[in-house]
């Protein structure tokens, strides 16, 4: 365990390593972040002036170093557009989009593993086809669409939900189901089939031939040993998950960091970018290692070996 | 089995304590509540370019000097009366009696402090190029300043709007970090507080010196997607909105819940065609060529018909709210045969082909429609183009400045607030500046007459020149002055301002 630890943690070194140069040589490919940061009018002295401020007058190997070897101790520079340190800004928005992140999982749990269960257990009636049919939509829908839907139906019609915003139990709701109903599809098939799979096994057949319950041989024994291949994705599909916080969190007003960074990377705001896609990776990475604790938790031979 | 168990209740508990509860103590009469699609970068307004700041400014903050919306003229705020003393000297009187939110009083010690803040290159502000041409500010008494500027600057009363005053004491005790996120001005609003891409709340300050604001609270709320916003306001979530597109008045009017306004903005659109060459050598550098553009399209027609009549016709490009708009001279109408005519004569009998830069409405609603037709019309007379199409507004600025935009390109300009028309002659229309692809010496030094003399009388003259001029020289393909659509609930009487600055206080609620 401790070796794949240290391992990973070699790993996650590189990793954003190669992050930060991808971001630095695409933000500086983009055009000069001083234009948007000075008003149009501002004359050509104004602009000279403020890119020698911000150091972009600097060969780019200087500036990148100067960038790693203050990012290593912590700090991430100031934001060229708020002034306040961009470490201070992303940690700020981070708690939302991991809230919201979180509940997105949750829904998916909740709707694909009933439902990938049931698919499972009655193979090709009409109850697999509906939830096929259902998945199919699910994945085919946009998240943007998606979200619009909700607001019109529960907000604007029914008047039940606030259609945007954040603080209460109540603005969760919409946004995560909307985040969630994009990944429990791929979840309720990968549990259809695991459990398909499974009750296959000898050790069922031998459950069954006990004379256990079905309840208890679908749940107990089989759906344990499904349960490793689902964790191990949804780990997977965390990154997507954050991808879809984007348009989630634009849709809803959502104070969260996908939205932040885009924003940042529209005003060419280097420092933010740079410190958000940072702490993100980090994220993704430590939630990739988490989800392997959580599966040697569940088998724990995998490990072992 | 007791595993899975714990870790499932565990993802509860934290889903549970996650989930934060904050809610708002005021009732929904006494709130306003406003959508604006991003969030300032800071609460210290010199310190931002962005509109948003400046519409957040005007609600907790005061300046010198405020536009009067109904008269349209700059009138008194802090100061209560200017007068130039002599060319390159004013002399502004201040109000008496008013206070900070942390109940300091407001005196000539912060119109010096604030000016000299802005005016400190080491300061970085971004706000200093509006007001570089003052030099110095001296104290004469607690009520009294006044301002050195490099030569005469006409622009001065203009500018003083542009400018919030803030507390000298802040300054030296709290310093330029605190500052960023905690206004203390004298407006008739106080910050509650900041959450940061979500939410400001502000109250009203009970001891403003003016005329009290109407409704005890405002939400400011961040709302980035326009639908979201155009879903909160018929839903009632939302009372004003801002920047509503043209195709969505319909579903606010029919909505029972709300309604839309309408207003001039100072800002005019247009077509930039290339006759200083930047972009190479091209046909626009004839003079007829210009001339059979804005011959060859139907612009009121358009406005009337794609626009829905959103967008007031100019001549030139100086929008009609500006000081020294000339209404004598007239827009261009369209006729084909003199545009192929003198298309023609300029050496085309049949017709040419130019590059078109577009890009997105970002800033101008409509504007690929607009164009579209713009196109067409310009087909009929032979002037066949070809467009470019970049993504945002951004990168195609980027091309503009950098000499890299073809020979006709979309451009709107927006005088940083300033109702005058030097603000666009000077700015982007002489020689060399930035994004200006017109260079002509004769408009030139009407433009340096025009900003060098503080006879008012003079200056209408020497505009209206400059207006004949680049009419008769076809200087761009003139377009219109935009008009902004606001979105406003049912529950509250609010005009939209012709200055785009939203102002909480001048909120009421609806008479029955």
């Amino acid at each position: 365990m401790r070796r794949y630890i240290t391992r990973q943690l070699i790993q996650l070194v590189v990793v954003v390593f190669g992050i930060s140069v991808l971001a630095f040589a695409i933000l500086h490919v983009l055009g000069d972040p001083v234009l948007l940061l000075l008003p149009q009018n501002a004359g050509k002295e104004e602009f000279e002036r403020y890119r020698h401020l911000l150091g972009l007058d600097r060969p780019l190997y200087v500036q990148y170093w100067k960038f790693v070897s203050n990012a290593v101790l912590g700090d991430f520079g100031k934001s060229w557009y708020a002034d306040t340190p961009a470490f201070k800004l992303v940690i700020e928005r981070m708690p939302p989009t991991i809230y919201l992140t979180f509940a997105g999982l949750v829904v998916a749990l909740v709707i694909a593993l009933p439902l990938g269960i049931l698919a499972a257990l009655k193979r090709h009636s009409w109850l697999d086809n509906l939830c096929t049919a259902v998945a199919v939509a699910g994945q085919a829908a946009p998240i943007f669409w998606l979200g619009i839907m909700m607001i019109i139906v529960f907000s604007v019609r029914l008047r039940l939900l606030p259609a945007s915003g954040y603080g209460t139990w109540q603005n969760f709701l919409m946004p995560a189901f909307c985040l969630g109903a994009a990944l429990a599809p791929i979840t309720m098939r990968l549990v259809r089939s695991g459990v398909i799979e499974v009750l296959n096994m000898e050790f069922i057949k031998t459950a069954r031939a006990k004379g256990l319950a079905e309840p208890t041989v679908v749940i107990k024994h089989a759906f344990r040993n499904v349960c490793i291949p689902v964790v191990t994705v949804l780990g997977l599909q965390f990154g997507q998950l954050l991808g879809g916080a984007i348009i989630t969190e634009t849709v809803f007003a959502w104070p969260g960091v996908a939205t932040l960074t885009v924003e940042s990377i529209r005003n060419q705001d280097f420092p933010v970018v740079q410190c958000a896609v940072i702490l993100l990776a980090l994220l993704i990475v430590a939630v990739n290692l988490i989800v392997d604790v959580i599966v040697g938790l569940i088998d724990p031979r995998i490990h072992a070996a | 089995m007791a595993r899975v168990a714990t870790l499932g209740a565990a993802l509860l508990l934290f889903v549970a304590l996650v989930t934060p509860a904050d809610v708002l103590a005021q009732s929904k009469d006494d709130t306003i509540v406003y959508a604006l699609q991003s969030d300032v970068q800071n609460w210290d307004p010199p310190n931002s370019v962005l509109r948003e700041s400046i519409i957040l400014g005007y609600n907790v903050f005061d300046h010198l000097a405020a536009r009067d919306l109904k008269t349209g003229k700059v009138g008194p705020s802090l100061a209560t009366s200017w007068k130039a003393i002599d060319d390159s000297t004013w002399e502004v009187k201040l109000r008496s009696g008013v206070k900070f939110h942390d109940g300091t009083p407001f005196g000539a010690k912060d119109v010096k402090a604030s000016f000299d803040r802005v005016l400190n290159p080491e300061n970085k502000l971004t706000a200093r190029g509006n007001h570089a041409k003052i030099k110095s500010v001296e104290v004469v008494d607690d009520l009294t300043v006044r301002f050195k500027t490099d030569g005469p600057y006409p622009l001065f009363v203009e500018r003083m709007t542009a400018l919030v005053m803030q507390s000298e004491k802040v300054m030296k005790e709290k310093g330029h970090e605190w500052m960023q996120d905690n206004p203390v001005g004298t407006g008739p609003y106080k910050l509650v507080k900041w959450s940061k891409k979500q939410e400001h709340v502000l109250v009203r300050n009970d001891d403003y010196w003016g005329p009290k604001p109407a409704f005890k609270n405002v939400r400011i709320r961040i709302i980035p997607e326009q639908a979201t916003q155009i879903a909160e306001l018929v839903s009632g979530g939302v009372d004003i909105i801002k920047a509503v597109p043209p195709d969505q008045m319909d579903v606010i009017n029919k909505s029972g819940q709300a309604r839309t306004t309408t207003s001039p903005i100072l800002r005019t659109a247009m077509l930039q065609l290339d006759q200083a060459g930047r972009s190479g050598p091209n046909p626009f550098q004839d003079v007829r060529v210009r001339q059979a553009a804005n011959l060859a399209v139907d612009i009121d027609s358009i406005i009337k018909h794609v626009l829905n009549g959103l967008g007031d016709r100019t001549a030139t490009t100086v929008n009609p709210m500006a000081f020294g708009f000339d209404p004598s001279v007239k827009p261009y109408k369209q006729d084909l045969a003199q545009a192929k005519k003198l298309l023609a004569d300029a050496g085309f009998p049949n017709g040419l082909e130019v590059g078109f830069l577009r890009t997105q409405p970002t800033v101008e609603p409509g504007l690929i429609q607009t164009s579209d037709a713009i196109v067409s019309d310009l087909a009929k007379a032979g002037i066949r183009t070809k467009a470019r199409m970049v993504g945002e507004s951004g990168p195609q600025t980027n091309l503009i400045r950098d000499s890299k935009a073809d020979p006709m390109f979309e451009w709107s300009w927006g005088y940083y607030s300033i109702f005058d028309a030097d603000a666009i002659f000077f700015d982007v229309m002489t020689c060399n500046q930035p994004y200006s692809y017109y260079c002509n010496k004769a408009f030139d030094d009407l433009v340096i007459q025009g900003r060098s003399t503080l006879d008012t009388k003079r200056r209408a003259e020497i505009y209206a020149k400059a207006q004949k001029l680049i009419h008769d020289d076809a200087a761009y393909l003139f377009k219109w002055g935009l008009r902004g659509v606001w979105g406003v609930s049912n529950r509250i009487d609010y005009e939209a301002p012709k200055d785009e600055v939203d102002r909480m206080w001048a909120v009421t609620p609806r008479k029955k």
